[in-house]
């Protein structure tokens, strides 16, 4: 059996990447692009932690520990002005959002 | 002395500015200030003209310095600078006093008042200047003054557009000045007067007759001269008493003056065109004048006569006759257009002559000083005309005999116009209302032009005068008595007035209210009344050939630069925007994806995948 090697965290990660991206790329809901971020976020974690493991040093570590606090912080201000959103509009929908165009 | 200098400079500046500030509504007060301003330049003057009397002193400091090119700031107090200023802070004086009583009830005095003092400023600055730049300032500076003048009965067509000729003619007269100045600073490396004079004393091969040509260009344009008279006429919608002291004894004399303080720029070319051109205007104006109806017109053409007769003498190389004439002619010719004041102001504005008659009887003080006037222009024996023109004939008699042919016929005419004046208007009966209810002025009317008459009389005698202010025109008067056929002179010069009075006489002894002359030589009144042309061919000129090019112009303007380089430069701008407007959808999705996008090139681009 193979050994898990960095190349396959690698792999995980720009998966996930990918995945949120496209989620933020094409998900319509507010709510679901504001996951896909997480998403995004999470992959590049996971590619820092394993940079760290390969490099031996903690450099990377540290950084995913900044990047989860503000995610946390980022996902409560996103969340605070959805739920003022739609109090608003009564909509999350991004197209429903088009202020400046029109 | 350069404290008493810059006080009498700046003396009227002052008064202006704070009639300006201060005394826009209290006209009185405004007059008031304005007359005690000339009263203390009149003290100034006095002090400067006595004080190292027959010296030349110059003052000068840096005005300003750029680059290897300084322009100075400086006083040249000579002969002729006192003799002008003499002119223009005694005679500038008397007309405001007789201001005081002719503008006693206009309604704008503040503004009249303040003007007076700007010109008196300009004026001085002109008399004192030490540099040709500083006198171009101050040229400019009568100009303004002589315009704002002009236009003081604002609301009235005639004032308008005449003020606006006056600027404009003189603007042509003067872009050939400024160009002579540029020229002469790049000839001769400075504009000072002392210094021009010494390089030229040095090496009188600097001058050329071109550079002659348009520094007599200045002169030409303000003291209204062929071709550019066509504006002192006009300029006689102005207050009389203005006419009196811009357009007859001080600012036209200007031009004179300018001519001999650089009379060492001409050539022998430029001095005999000069001489033409003054004689020829000599003869042109009086023929003018003869057919005017309206008093102040007469006067303004009789002005340029004059003013050829100081051109002419100029040309013939005899400055100091030109200034003689200068001061003589601002004696008499501001003693009559303030006597033709006081008669308009007694008869109610009225200008028209044949609507004056008999006005001897109700005003005997401005008749008789009118005629005193009329009698000094006209070289009436021992007045001051007398010695002053005949002076200027006797040395065209004996210079130049053509020149001298048209002086004296225009001696003759200057006597029959000036006595058809007088006759028309003073003697037979009065032939309107306001004529036969005309009451004699007050005493500050009256008073100047008493102080007036008496220097008409006895301002011919130089020898009268204090040694400082007629010092620049002794020599030329030595040298005219030690040339031959003076008696022959005075029989001529008799002969001419005598002739002016009986032609006069018998013509306009007893008129009714049309020109006799109309009636007798229509053919020769029209003509005269035509001025031959003049306006009509400038105006020609400028509706066919000026107008269209100027339209042309704008074509152009339209097309290159407000079309091509205005519109074209923004287009250009906006072309980018509509590109940049393609991108802005109002999708956030496309946002993001273009982010991201670029944030991967850029990425690629760091890594060098696109080769380095």
């Amino acid at each position: 059996m193979e050994s898990v090697t960095p190349q396959h965290f690698l792999v995980l990660a720009f998966l996930l990447f990918a995945v949120g991206f496209l989620g933020v790329v094409i998900r319509r809901n507010l709510l679901l692009v504001l996951m896909s971020l997480e998403l995004m976020l999470n992959g590049v974690n996971i590619a820092l932690v394993s940079f760290s493991r390969t490099s031996l040093n903690l450099d990377g570590s540290l950084f995913v520990f900044f990047i989860m606090t503000v995610a946390a912080t980022e996902v409560a201000v996103g969340l605070a002005l959805l739920v003022a959103l739609y109090k608003r509009r009564q909509s999350v929908f991004s197209e429903d959002i088009s202020l400046l165009k029109n | 002395m350069q404290t008493v200098a810059f006080s009498i400079l700046l003396l009227p500046l002052f008064s202006a500015f704070i009639t300006l500030i201060f005394l826009r509504r209290f006209g009185n007060i405004a007059s008031l200030l304005s007359v005690a301003t000339s009263g203390g330049i009149l003290v100034f003057a006095l002090y400067l003209i006595f004080n190292d009397a027959g010296e030349v002193y110059s003052w000068q400091a840096t005005w300003m310095k750029m680059a290897g090119w300084e322009l100075g700031f400086g006083f040249l107090i000579d002969g002729p600078a006192r003799l002008l200023l003499f002119v223009v802070s005694f005679v500038g004086f008397l007309i405001h006093v007789f201001s005081l009583g002719y503008m006693a009830d206009d309604d704008a005095k503040a503004r009249y008042f303040g003007g007076l003092s700007i010109f008196m400023f300009s004026m001085i600055g002109i008399t004192l200047a030490d540099n040709l730049i500083m006198i171009f300032v101050f040229w400019e500076l009568v100009g303004f003054s002589s315009y704002l003048l002009i236009a003081h009965y604002l609301t009235t067509e005639d004032a308008a557009s005449a003020s606006r000729k006056a600027f404009i003619v003189n603007r042509i007269g003067d872009f050939g000045f400024l160009i002579g100045i540029v020229l002469t600073y790049w000839a001769f490396g400075t504009v000072n007067l002392l210094e021009l004079a010494d390089l030229v004393d040095f090496d009188p091969s600097l001058v050329t007759t071109f550079l002659g040509l348009l520094l007599a260009c200045g002169f030409i344009g303000k003291s209204a001269q062929f071709p550019l008279h066509v504006w002192l006429p006009d300029a006689m919608a102005g207050p009389t008493p203005v006419s009196a002291l811009i357009h007859a004894a001080t600012m036209v004399a200007a031009g004179i003056f300018l001519l001999v303080r650089i009379d060492f720029m001409f050539t022998e070319q430029v001095l005999s065109l000069l001489a033409i051109l003054g004689a020829g205007m000599g003869l042109y104006a009086g023929f003018c004048a003869l057919v005017q109806r309206d008093i102040k017109k007469i006067l303004a053409y009789s002005t340029l006569s004059q003013l050829g007769y100081m051109a002419a003498a100029f040309g013939l190389g005899m400055p100091g006759l030109a200034l003689f004439h200068l001061m003589t002619h601002a004696f008499f010719k501001a003693l009559m257009f303030l006597g033709s004041g006081s008669v308009i102001h007694a008869c109610h504005h009225e200008q028209d002559i044949f609507k004056y008659g008999g006005l001897r009887k109700n005003m005997p003080v401005t008749a008789l000083t009118f005629l005193v006037g009329v009698f000094a222009i006209s070289g009436v024996n021992f007045l001051s005309g007398y010695f002053s023109k005949d002076a200027i004939l006797l040395s065209a008699y004996n210079l130049n005999m053509p020149i001298f042919v048209i002086l004296y016929s225009g001696a003759i005419l200057t006597a029959l116009y000036m006595f058809r004046l007088y006759f028309i208007t003073f003697e037979g009966i009065a032939r309107s209302s306001e004529a036969s209810r005309a009451r004699e002025n007050g005493a500050l009317m009256t008073g100047p032009l008493i102080i007036l008459a008496i220097l008409a009389i006895f301002g011919g005698y130089h020898s009268l005068f204090p040694f400082s202010i007629v010092e620049s025109i002794i020599p030329d008067i030595e040298s005219v008595a030690s040339m031959p056929n003076h008696l022959w002179m005075v029989f001529l010069g008799t002969f001419a007035w005598i002739v002016g009075v009986i032609v006069a006489k018998n013509f306009y002894g007893r008129v009714r209210e049309t020109d006799p002359l109309s009636e007798k030589l229509p053919t020769f009144f029209e003509l005269c009344k035509s001025k031959l042309f003049f306006d009509e061919i400038y105006s020609f000129y400028v509706s066919r050939i000026q107008d269209p090019f100027t339209r042309f112009l704008e074509v152009m303007e339209l097309l290159f630069i407000s079309g091509l380089m205005v519109r074209g430069t923004a287009g250009v701008a906006g072309l980018f925007a509509l590109l940049g407007k393609v991108c802005y959808i109002g999708k956030i999705h496309a946002y993001t994806f273009w982010f991201v996008a670029g944030t991967i090139g850029f990425l690629a681009y760091a890594v060098g995948i696109f080769g380095n």
